[in-house]
């Protein structure tokens, strides 16, 4: 368990000088101890020589004068010392002429210590019991004689008690200086400790969020001030919060204003204002600490900005992304998906967030996700960037799509990705393709109109002289059926003549009010007949109501001839029944007419191009094309519209007894016209 | 590291210092006593010599002497250390001392009580004869001559000291200044070194004037600077110091010890050394008439008792 660590400062403090007073006493108590015993005992001996010396010096006129009471009083003198045990004078004999002793003199002492001839002195240590005594002999000298001993004897015990007295004292003087350094560390710890735990409180309220604390103190001079500073635009002027070391760029003419901090504060030791406003390290560790949660706050300040304005900035970026109806991707070198946007998302069916990280392989069919694979390494290993349309089947269409696709470089000049770009242009495709169209059948037009115009001339001539030729030779002759058949190839001629002009809007409208049914039944009647003999029955369930309509009943019976001969055509040769039907749609003010067959149908993909011009799926001398194009331009030039229907659907009413008919379920066409014509006035002048 | 080495060396040098502290005690015991009996001194002629110094000069001067008669005589001398001049007259007088060395005025008194001079002195000046002298300091220029000296605080060395007292005293009542015309006349306080003592009074300004016996100087040499010392006079000269027997003394004994004494020659490097120390030149013989002059003086001065 780590008591230590947890401990406040403020104990450690105090518990760090205690130990080290503690340890010095330990420490130097045994050592002082024996050194002030040893000094102690050392002066004791000195002293103890000093009183036998002089003893012994003083002895020696009462000795020579054999003067008892003058030695006892001398003898007795050295027994007021405090430590001072006995004292006596021996003569040369060894006869003890005076001691201090009450009764009798302990015999043992005379021969306990003795101080050689030529030595000025021995000490010898006693021991009586419990008593120790330091016995000083100094012999009494006169001239080069020796009247005989000085002997004194002072008590170790004393000596031992003023040893214990110092030890005892040192050791009191390190109890005061440990109560008293541990008062004094209190004091002291308090009030460093306090500092720091403003500190600390700061910290934690900058911690929470409060960059307004104040660590350093509030007094002291400002630069301005103390300088007479007239420099108002000078970023330390009128700043209350910093220290003018703290602030970089001032412009006062005394401070280094370059470099770094501590090349600036290097400057400001000898300036005045530093020198007075300087405090001790907390102090300099408080100001640090104010500058730096001003620092970080307005650093703070400035990062919500940024961070505002990226906010805003990445909302407009994904709101063009998203609302753009191109699908916008973005790959990495590894070409996996870093980003895309709305519309990307949407077109594989998964969120945006799900999709990085995936790969084409992930997202797409393998056809397509290879194609992509392959265009996207193309262009990571070759910098060039891609703009091309595909091709893309898709919910049973065709989509086409405008792909630019750019590589990404990075500060280095390496790819980094890959951003690609598909722009649905089907519509535009279909556009083109029907301006493509347009352009063709103009330029086709005008070709087939002056064509037919020049061949249309020299036709009628040869007809005029072939039926000119055929009246002047025998019917039945040879010449005249060969004149016949030059007639009918002549006529038939004409007649492509004739549709060409038609297409190309050359021959001129003649609309009238008609009846719907005849103009139908008058073209059944002209093709029934070459109908049976393919084996096509032609069944009519007209509208009894006779519908009346504003048309030209020669182009209208051209375009139902043709649709018979279509339907004909789509028997394939075994047979089979066409179905005419005709329905008045009063209130909606429409009549309609469907012409349906049991042939082999139409496939779905020729169903859209059925109405081109020179779009045919028979055979090269069949059929030119022109014709479902040509009855196309007539329908709409009658403000009506056609379209056809394959197979023929459910429930259309096909009869039952429909005999023949090739496998494929058949083949309706619908045609729309208007009852009004006013409309067609109105928007469209007739033409003459 | 460094602070775990200090802290060792200082533990084993505080162990080292301990050790050397222990001592080896010599058992007593205090308990065991007796009273003391002092032994008998042994029979033995006593020798002693007139106070006048300290009874460590004393010894000093006359331990070979007294080494060397014991030597030469076979008696057993021992030296005596009486306190005071008055002391060494009465202890001649009980016969305490045998054979005396004083000077002719105790002498006078110790003739009165029986004693016998037998041997005197030649002073270290080469004469048989001392004089006393008046000695004031240099810088003391109220006292140039003896005359200046009435009513002057005095000094002396003791009411019998010859040289000290008595010769300066006759040479003021020759020059018709008694006792009384002094502002204060006192002696050296204490038993001996007396000459020394008056010296130092002297030579500290307590008393303008003192009177020493000549050669005294000499012996506080390097006591006091002798510079500070003026002699304004000194007296004339009296018969020295003599050795006298007291009343009843063996005469094989003086004999002997004459005999041994006049044998002392400053040629003979050992009997130099004892003369040195013993302040004199050598010794002759001694009639109790040699010291009528010295009678005379104290008549006189009606010291005469």
């Amino acid at each position: 368990m780590r008591i230590f660590p947890r401990l406040k400062f403020r104990t450690k403090l105090n518990l760090g000088m205690s130990a080290i007073l503690v340890g010095m006493a330990v420490l130097l108590l045994p050592l002082v101890g024996t050194m002030s015993a040893s000094s102690l005992v050392e002066e004791s001996k000195k002293r103890g020589s000093a009183l036998a010396e002089g003893l012994s010096v003083r002895a020696v006129d009462p000795m020579l004068a054999r003067d008892f009471l003058r030695l006892k009083n001398m003898v007795d003198e050295q027994s007021t010392v405090e430590d001072v045990i006995y004292a006596f004078v021996q003569d040369k004999n060894g006869y003890v002429m005076v001691h201090t002793f009450q009764k009798g003199f302990p015999v043992d002492l005379i021969n306990a210590n003795k101080v050689e001839k030529g030595e000025p002195l021995n000490i010898q240590l006693l021991a009586d019991g419990s008593r120790r005594i330091y016995d000083f002999a100094a012999p009494v000298l006169v001239s080069e004689g020796r009247l005989g001993t000085v002997r004194i004897g002072l008590s170790q015990a004393r000596i031992q008690l003023a040893v214990q007295r110092q030890i005892t004292l040192m050791a009191g003087l390190f109890a005061g200086a440990l109560l008293l350094a541990t008062s004094l560390g209190t004091v002291f710890a308090r009030r460093v400790t306090a500092r720091l735990h403003r500190l600390r409180s700061h910290a934690e309220e900058m911690l929470m969020g409060n960059l307004d604390t104040i660590s350093g103190p509030s007094w002291g001079v400002h630069c301005w001030e103390k300088q007479n500073c007239n420099t108002p635009q000078c970023p330390a002027y009128g700043e209350t919060k910093r220290r003018c070391w703290y602030i970089a760029g001032t412009m006062c003419p005394d401070c280094n204003n370059e470099g770094n901090f501590q090349c600036r504060l290097q400057s400001c030791r000898l300036c005045p204002v530093y020198r007075e406003n300087a405090g001790d390290e907390i102090q300099d560790l408080a100001e640090t600490f104010d500058v730096m949660a001003l620092s970080l706050k307005s650093h703070i300040e400035e990062l919500r900005g940024a961070e505002r304005n990226l906010r805003d900035q990445q909302r407009l970026t994904r709101t063009i992304l998203d609302v753009t109806p191109d699908r916008v991707s973005l790959v990495d070198a590894t070409m996996r998906y870093r980003g895309c946007n709305k519309s990307f998302a949407e077109s594989v069916g998964m969120s945006l967030a799900a999709i990085e990280g995936k790969t084409d392989f992930d997202l797409f069919p393998e056809a397509e996700a290879e194609e992509r694979h392959m265009a996207a390494r193309d262009i990571l290993q070759s910098g060039r960037r891609l703009d091309t349309q595909v091709m893309v089947e898709a919910g049973g269409g065709e989509h086409w799509f405008h792909v630019v696709c750019v590589p990404v470089f990075n500060d280095e000049g390496r790819i980094d990705g890959l951003l690609r770009t598909d722009r649905d242009i089907s519509d535009i495709k279909r556009y083109e393709n029907q301006l493509i169209q347009a352009q063709k059948m103009e330029s086709l037009g005008l070709l087939a109109g002056g064509v037919a115009h020049e061949i249309n001339t020299p036709l009628g001539i040869i007809l005029g002289y072939a039926q000119l030729l055929q009246e002047d030779v025998d019917e039945d002759s040879q010449i005249h059926q060969d004149l016949a058949i030059i007639e009918k190839q002549t006529q038939v001629c004409k007649k492509i003549v004739a549709d060409l002009l038609g297409f190309s809007r050359q021959t001129q409208s003649a609309k009238r009010e008609m009846c719907f049914n005849n103009s139908v039944m008058e073209a059944v009647s002209l093709v029934r007949h070459t109908l049976e003999l393919d084996k096509v029955a032609i069944l009519t369930q007209l509208d009894d109501r006779y519908p009346i309509i504003y048309g030209d009943p020669e182009k209208l019976k051209q375009v139902w001839i043709n649709l018979l001969t279509n339907a004909r055509d789509a028997m394939d040769g075994n047979g089979g029944t066409i179905l005419i039907r005709t329905r008045l749609d009063t209130p909606g003010g429409i009549v309609s007419l469907w012409v349906a067959d049991n042939g082999m149908g139409i496939a779905e993909d020729g169903l859209k191009k059925i109405f081109d011009p020179f779009y045919s799926t028979k055979a090269v001398d069949k059929g030119t094309g022109l014709g479902l194009s040509v009855s196309f331009g007539i329908i709409e030039d009658h403000g009506g519209d056609i379209q056809a229907i394959s197979p023929v659907p459910e429930g259309f009413g096909f009869p039952p007894e429909a005999k023949g008919g090739a496998e494929g379920g058949g083949t309706v066409f619908e045609v729309n016209l208007p009852l009004d014509h006013q409309g067609l006035d109105g928007g469209e002048p007739e033409k003459e | 590291m460094k602070t775990c080495v200090t802290l060792m060396a200082l533990l084993i040098l505080a162990a080292l210092h301990g050790g050397c502290s222990d001592e080896k005690p010599v058992e007593v015991n205090l308990s065991k006593r007796e009273d003391l009996v002092a032994p008998r001194l042994v029979d033995a002629i006593t020798y002693a010599y007139l106070p006048q110094y300290s009874h460590t000069i004393s010894y000093q001067r006359h331990r070979q002497l007294l080494e060397y008669l014991r030597e030469t005589t076979g008696l057993p001398l021992r030296q005596i250390f009486p306190d005071t001049f008055e002391e060494h007259v009465k202890m001649v007088e009980r016969g305490e001392i045998d054979i005396s060395y004083s000077n002719p005025f105790v002498y006078v008194r110790l003739a009165k009580a029986g004693a016998q001079a037998f041997a005197r002195v030649i002073e270290p000046s080469g004469e048989p004869f001392f004089r006393g002298q008046i000695i004031a300091r240099t810088d003391n220029a109220a006292v140039s001559t003896v005359e200046d000296c009435r009513d002057k605080r005095w000094i002396a060395v003791d009411p019998n000291s010859a040289g000290g007292y008595l010769f300066p005293l006759g040479l003021f009542y020759d020059n018709g200044i008694k006792i009384e015309d002094f502002e204060t006349v006192d002696f050296a306080p204490g038993p001996g070194g007396k000459q020394e003592k008056v010296v130092l009074a002297v030579h500290a300004g307590v008393y303008d004037i003192g009177t020493i016996r000549k050669g005294t100087l000499d012996i506080v040499a390097g006591k006091i600077d002798l510079g500070a010392i003026r002699i304004l006079a000194e007296t004339q000269p009296y018969p020295g110091w003599v050795y006298a027997a007291r009343k009843g003394l063996d005469p094989a004994v003086v004999e002997a010890v004459a005999k041994a004494m006049f044998a002392l020659d400053r040629d003979i490097p050992g009997h130099k050394a004892i003369l040195d120390a013993a302040g004199m030149k050598g010794i002759i013989p001694a009639r109790d008439i040699d010291y009528d002059p010295v009678r005379e003086l104290a008549e006189k001065l009606q010291l005469d008792r």
